[in-house]
């Protein structure tokens, strides 16, 4: 479904990604874990197309999305046409809107009957959101407001979902259930990229893995096996 | 009872003054709302919107033009001075602000920008058509209505009737359409906009269009109200328009409305008690004072820091 392969990226003259390549296939759950500054966010920005300041440049390399090239493409295009989205690093909420504003600001570009059923989905999987409907997003809790991350990407119709640090600031209990919840969207035929700092989670839940240090990919696998990488284990598992 | 009536006068003429100056005030807030940027060159569209409506409305009037009736010609001048305004509000955002914003530039040097697109209208409008100013033809019939001593001529129920019209149309857009969504949305968090699948330069053109127009629009009503049209008369409507914005909280719609019309109300009502030269210092003072107790405007919420 997404294919990267030599992927140089930076920041103006500070190269952030030194030619990384990876893929991602249907129906998968894959994970990009790595320590703060591995280049994870760097990556899942570059994959959307962001522009400068907040995302890299991207300098060299190619990066295919069911075998087309998505160089040349805008983000808000990779969004509507190519039906993949990312919720972003802190969640990026729309504070000053409601929560349903949000949710039907991310199906700005489709009709409006299929969006209907997403938005019945949506709150069928987070039954918190259809509560607080009518409710100034900024009020939400934390784990709220990324339950209202994660369904307004969805809104968007996207088959390919990429998470940055979906676990991030959520208490335990929470963050079990933010991974069931992506679980079920993945059974439901969702394609997941995921970065995170829960290694241990990630893992569980991924079919597959990258790990990423300073701009590169230094192992990959079956989550299973990259588990039993002793290396790893020391570095991200805690032993 | 003529003190009362005095009174009424004034105020009458504070709500023409104070209709301008929301007219533009609004183009000021619809920008700033949605890309943090004062633009100041907003002041010149609204006397470069004057001058579409003289050049429109004298073509249309005149013999060797189309010479249409006064009617027909207001509608159509009103009509194409909206558009065509609206045209150069849309080709500043191009051409200038754009390729800025593109190269992720500090909102500063997109502010100077901005400056800098005014006086170059200025002294284009300078250069081409010369220092004399320039008269609107009469576009309505003029008729003064007479209430116990009170007069208001149609031309001030028309423009107060145009800015609230405005007002309620841009208030109704923003907060209830779907562009208004995504204009708010833009002012909170531009970053997510295009995760959305949004496209943020048109919701930005669409922002420049509606406060152009309104700009457009202004500057007709101005022409007709006032006659004399001059390439400086944005400059000062422009300053003070935005420092009503700023009163009444910018960013916020309705604040611009409020903002322009307490101005108006201050400096029409300052001469009423003191000498005329003093509008200016009086009217500021006030306004300064309002700041001082509310320093994000009247309507205008402190902005929280974002993690």
């Amino acid at each position: 479904m997404l294919n990267v392969e030599q992927l140089y990226a930076g920041y103006g003259r500070i190269e952030a990604l030194h030619g990384i390549s990876f893929h991602v296939k249907e129906g998968e759950i894959v994970t990009l874990i790595g320590a703060n500054g591995a280049g994870k966010s760097t990556t899942l920005k570059a994959l959307m197309r962001l522009k400068p300041p907040e995302a890299p440049v991207v300098t060299s390399g190619s990066i295919r999305y069911r075998g087309q090239s998505i160089m040349d493409v805008e983000t808000h295009q990779v969004v509507s046409r190519l039906n993949m989205t990312l919720a972003p690093e802190g969640r990026h909420i729309f504070g000053n809107l409601t929560v349903m504003e949000n949710l039907k600001l991310a199906a700005w570009t489709r009709q409006t009957a299929d969006a209907q059923n997403d938005l019945e989905h949506i709150f069928q999987l987070f039954p918190r959101l259809a509560e607080r409907a009518k409710q100034r997003s900024d009020t939400l809790s934390g784990g709220e407001q990324q339950m209202l991350a994660i369904g307004r990407a969805l809104m968007t119709n996207c088959a390919l979902l990429l998470l940055d640090e979906p676990s991030m600031g959520l208490a335990p209990v929470l963050m079990y259930e933010m991974f069931r919840t992506l679980k079920r969207l993945n059974s439901e035929g969702l394609t997941i990229i995921v970065v995170e700092q829960n290694a241990r989670l990630a893992l569980e839940v991924a079919d597959r893995g990258y790990i990423m240090d300073t701009g590169e990919i230094v192992a990959e696998g079956p989550s299973r096996d990259l588990m039993d990488i002793p290396e790893v284990k020391a570095a991200y598992l805690g032993g | 009872m003529d003190d009362t009536n005095a009174i009424i006068q004034y105020g009458l003429n504070a709500l023409q003054l104070g209709s301008f100056y929301a007219l533009i005030a609004l183009g000021y807030t619809l920008v700033y709302g949605v890309l943090r940027l004062i633009n100041f060159a907003h002041g010149d569209v609204f006397m470069v919107g004057a001058y579409i409506a003289f050049f429109v409305s004298s073509f249309l009037l005149s013999p060797e033009g189309l010479a249409c009736g006064q009617t027909t010609a207001f509608v159509l001048t009103l009509v194409l001075t909206t558009i065509l305004t609206s045209g150069v509000g849309v080709t500043l955002e191009r051409v200038a602000y754009r390729p800025l914003r593109r190269q992720g530039a500090h909102r500063l040097y997109v502010v100077i920008t901005a400056l800098m697109c005014g006086i170059l209208l200025e002294n284009a409008n300078l250069a081409l058509l010369g220092a004399s100013s320039r008269t609107l033809p009469d576009l309505i019939h003029k008729e003064v209505i007479n209430w116990g001593g009170v007069t208001i001529t149609n031309l001030k129920i028309l423009i107060f009737m145009a800015a609230i019209l405005v007002f309620v149309l841009l208030q109704t857009i923003v907060m209830k359409s779907r562009f208004g969504m995504a204009m708010r949305a833009i002012s909170w968090d531009p970053f997510a906009i295009p995760l959305m699948g949004i496209p943020v330069d048109k919701i930005i053109v669409f922002t420049f269009v509606m406060g152009s127009g309104v700009a457009g629009l202004g500057g007709l009503l101005y022409g007709m109200a006032y006659v004399k049209l001059e390439n400086t008369m944005g400059m000062m409507m422009g300053w003070k328009a935005f420092i009503a914005a700023v009163v009444g909280g910018i960013g916020d719609i309705r604040g611009a409305f409020l903002g322009g019309l307490l101005l108006g109300a201050v400096e029409a009502l300052v001469p009423a008690f003191l000498p005329s030269s003093y509008k200016d210092l009086i009217s500021f003072s006030i306004l300064i004072a309002i700041l001082c107790l509310r320093p994000t405007g009247i309507f205008g919420v402190p902005l929280t820091t974002k993690i």
